[in-house]
């Protein structure tokens, strides 16, 4: 009995909220994203929701969200899409019943990216621009070198032109399936962030890796791609170079036609020389 | 009949063992008929072969998951009943048992008539088998598939001359004694008696060889049933991945060559009136060494499933339960309890080791072994690990088809036939051999 007002206890408030609609208060509602949602940031974003969302919102487009009450709802659907921007940003926010409130976790930009991922399930929608006042967005270069005597990716990030401290910079590797976060950094007075390089990871035959940086500084974000010689060349070995079991027949282990034959050999041996005898049959006596 | 074959031995003579081995060289009305009646059959048999040769495997009830269905099977228990050469002539005349004399030659007829329809066996398993040479030109040597080759070919050579040595003298006989002969058979003793003068010299020479040869056989036919063993052993299918694959299928192989020697040798001892060689002895010996090979076939068995049921490793479970209580547990309780543990049992009953008790269970350990092939083969293919998924329902299942059953059906008449064939050209039981126990008998 304990246990049963237990449950109902913890479970109960779930319900409670769910059944009431979820009012976003009137001043979130109308937020919209300072960021673009160009094919980098939806591409983030979809890896986001395949990390954390595709649990209990499912496969977008084949409305199999997990059977909640009320449901989760699929991000493709008409509902969903229903709702501004703000709407969606404020709820992955704040959370709600059983559903996770991301503030503690995601950056701002990542749930920009998430709602970018959503945008982007919907032809019709049309990104609103932001206004961004009185706040000029600089211009981002960048300049990416490797320092071999200390084994880190140098950095070199200009805001304008200019070096500066403090632009947040973020550096990752390519992957087949996705990236491999080396780290974040802020840039120091020279303008520069330095990257530890781990030489053992797996590179081409050169050794290139291709490195993903991305810095921002306030609203403005500039990304780059290049392929570089970071990590020791890797030496690629053919699984069926030499002789195995598994290998073509001219490529068959030594020791096995050896006993293989040996042994076909030994007794046929046996065999002709039994025959031969026995033709010479009629002259023994 | 019934009595003890020492006591026989007084009224034979020379003359009347010959006379008594000879008569069953002829073609008499009896073979017409019987043969007749397999030809017949074969042709039928053959007439769904030539179906299937046309169509291609698909009339039979293999599909995707179930590849290898009762025509492996079979090739299974022929490989296993041509074991029994070995073992009769070759373990047990070592060691020196004198009874096993007068039946070895029919254990030696088995072990032919098997190996050589294995081979055929098998063909029949190829959807295209106009590119057998293809296993000799892209064969790897890596395969178990070539090895099995290579050792069923060198089993046949082995036991075809091991058959053949100690039948010169009595081929020879045939050469001088009967008459009335067609032409080519006379012509194929003179041809085959290789000049045989019947002197010192050359009794010792086939002695020799014939000593080879037994030595050579054991580890060859070992060889061919471990094998045959490794075509599914070597794989990582729940219920074939198993070390003890090896001896388990050696020791089954005793108990289907042990009982195909019992039915011969009733049927021949009835057929040929050889009461006087194939004695009540000879069943009562027989029986006991089937009793012995079941016991170790039992312990194998019992070995093959406590184990891997007492682990109970994920994919071990719907292999394990399919066969004790699920799917295939009638078959598999038959062939165990009705095949193999109440027969050996029966057995240790002397009564039920007289000929005919002896011959009617042993008919039924017989075909619970080609059917315990079966549970070895089929239920195994049927819980791969990955799940059988998108597959039409028939796949989730295996039926043998009538051409399938018919053509399996055919390579049975084959064997038959190549027995009946052997029988009726040659002495079943040596003669000279006979002759020259009663010599050493009359000596001592």
């Amino acid at each position: 009995m304990k246990k049963l007002i237990l449950i109902t206890i913890v479970i109960l408030p779930l319900f409670v909220a769910a059944q009431e609609t979820w009012v976003v208060p009137e001043t979130n509602l109308e937020k919209i994203s300072p960021f673009v949602f160009d094919d980098d940031l939806i591409k983030d974003g979809e890896a986001l929701y395949e990390n954390l969302c595709i649990s209990c919102h499912g496969t977008v487009r084949k409305n199999n969200p997990m059977v909640f009450v009320p449901s989760p709802g699929d991000p493709a659907s008409e509902k969903f899409q229903s709702q501004t921007d703000g709407s969606m940003f404020y709820k992955i926010n704040k959370g709600r019943g059983g559903m996770p409130g991301f503030e503690p976790t995601l950056e701002e930009e990542e749930i920009w990216s998430l709602i970018g991922y959503f945008r982007s399930l919907n032809k019709a929608y049309i990104q609103p621009e932001f206004d961004y006042g009185d706040e000029v967005l600089s211009e981002l270069a960048m300049a990416l070198s490797y320092d071999a005597n200390v084994d880190k990716l140098v950095v070199k990030v200009t805001s304008n032109g200019e070096m500066k401290s403090g632009i947040k910079v973020s550096a990752a590797v390519k992957g087949l399936f996705g990236k491999y976060i080396l780290e974040n950094e802020e840039t120091n007075e020279t303008g520069i962030a330095y990257f530890n390089v781990d030489r053992k990871m797996p590179g081409d035959e050169e050794g290139n890796l291709t490195v993903q940086v991305r810095a921002q500084e306030g609203y403005s974000i500039k990304k780059t791609e290049q392929t570089m010689q970071l990590v020791e060349p890797t030496v690629k070995t053919d699984l069926i170079a030499g002789r195995h079991l598994w290998s073509k027949a001219l490529k068959a282990p030594i020791w096995l036609i050896v006993v293989f034959n040996l042994i076909v050999s030994c007794i046929w041996g046996i065999i002709i020389y039994i025959i031969i005898g026995l033709v010479r049959l009629k002259k023994v006596s | 009949m019934g009595k003890v074959r020492e006591e026989e031995m007084d009224l034979l003579s020379e003359s009347r063992i010959e006379e008594d081995l000879l008569r069953n060289v002829n073609w008499s009305k009896k073979f017409k008929i019987w043969f007749g009646f397999l030809t017949v059959l074969l042709i039928v048999c053959l007439w769904f072969y030539i179906q299937q040769l046309r169509k291609g495997l698909g009339i039979t009830g293999m599909h995707d998951i179930v590849s290898w269905g009762i025509y492996i099977s079979n090739f299974v228990f022929f490989i296993a009943a041509s074991l029994i050469g070995m073992l009769i002539s070759s373990v047990m005349g070592m060691i020196g048992y004198k009874w096993i004399k007068p039946i070895s030659r029919i254990a030696e007829i088995i072990a032919v008539a098997f190996a050589l329809v294995a081979g055929i066996v098998i063909i029949t398993d190829m959807g295209r088998p106009d590119r057998l040479h293809h296993l000799v030109l892209y064969g790897r040597i890596q395969s178990p598939i070539i090895w099995d080759i290579a050792v069923v070919i060198t089993y046949l050579a082995l036991s075809l001359l091991l058959l053949y040595i100690p039948l010169i003298p009595d081929i020879s006989l045939c050469n001088d004694k009967l008459t009335g002969l067609p032409k080519f058979q006379q012509k194929m003793y003179k041809v085959l008696s290789l000049g045989w003068a019947g002197n010192e010299a050359q009794y010792k020479t086939i002695k020799r060889y014939f000593q080879i040869l037994l030595i050579v056989i054991i580890p060859v036919a070992l060889a061919i049933h471990t094998v045959t063993s490794w075509l599914f052993a070597m794989t990582l299918r729940t219920g074939w991945d198993s070390p003890i694959f090896g001896p388990y299928f050696v020791s089954g192989a005793f108990v289907a060559g042990c009982a195909a020697v019992i039915i011969a040798m009733y049927f021949i001892q009835r057929n040929y009136m050889l009461q006087d060689y194939i004695t009540d002895m000879h069943f009562d010996r027989m029986g006991k060494l089937l009793v012995l090979v079941s016991l170790v076939y039992v312990y194998f068995n019992i070995n093959e499933i406590i184990v891997p049921a007492y682990k109970f490793k994920p994919t071990e479970i719907k292999h394990i339960g399919n066969l004790l209580y699920g799917h295939d547990s009638v078959l598999f309780w038959l062939v165990q309890a009705g095949g193999l543990i109440i027969p050996f049992m029966l057995l240790m009953i002397p009564k039920m080791r007289k000929p005919l008790p002896s011959m009617l269970i042993s008919v039924v350990i017989l075909v619970a072994a080609w059917f315990k092939r079966y549970v070895i083969v089929v239920p195994t293919q049927l819980e791969p690990y990955m799940p059988i998924q998108n597959m039409p329902e028939s796949y989730h299942s295996y039926t043998p088809t009538i051409p399938e059953i018919a053509i399996t059906v055919g390579t049975l008449v084959m064997v038959l036939m190549v027995i009946t064939i052997l029988t009726k050209l040659f002495p079943v039981v040596s003669v000279w051999e006979m002759k020259e126990e009663l010599l050493q008998e009359n000596q001592s």
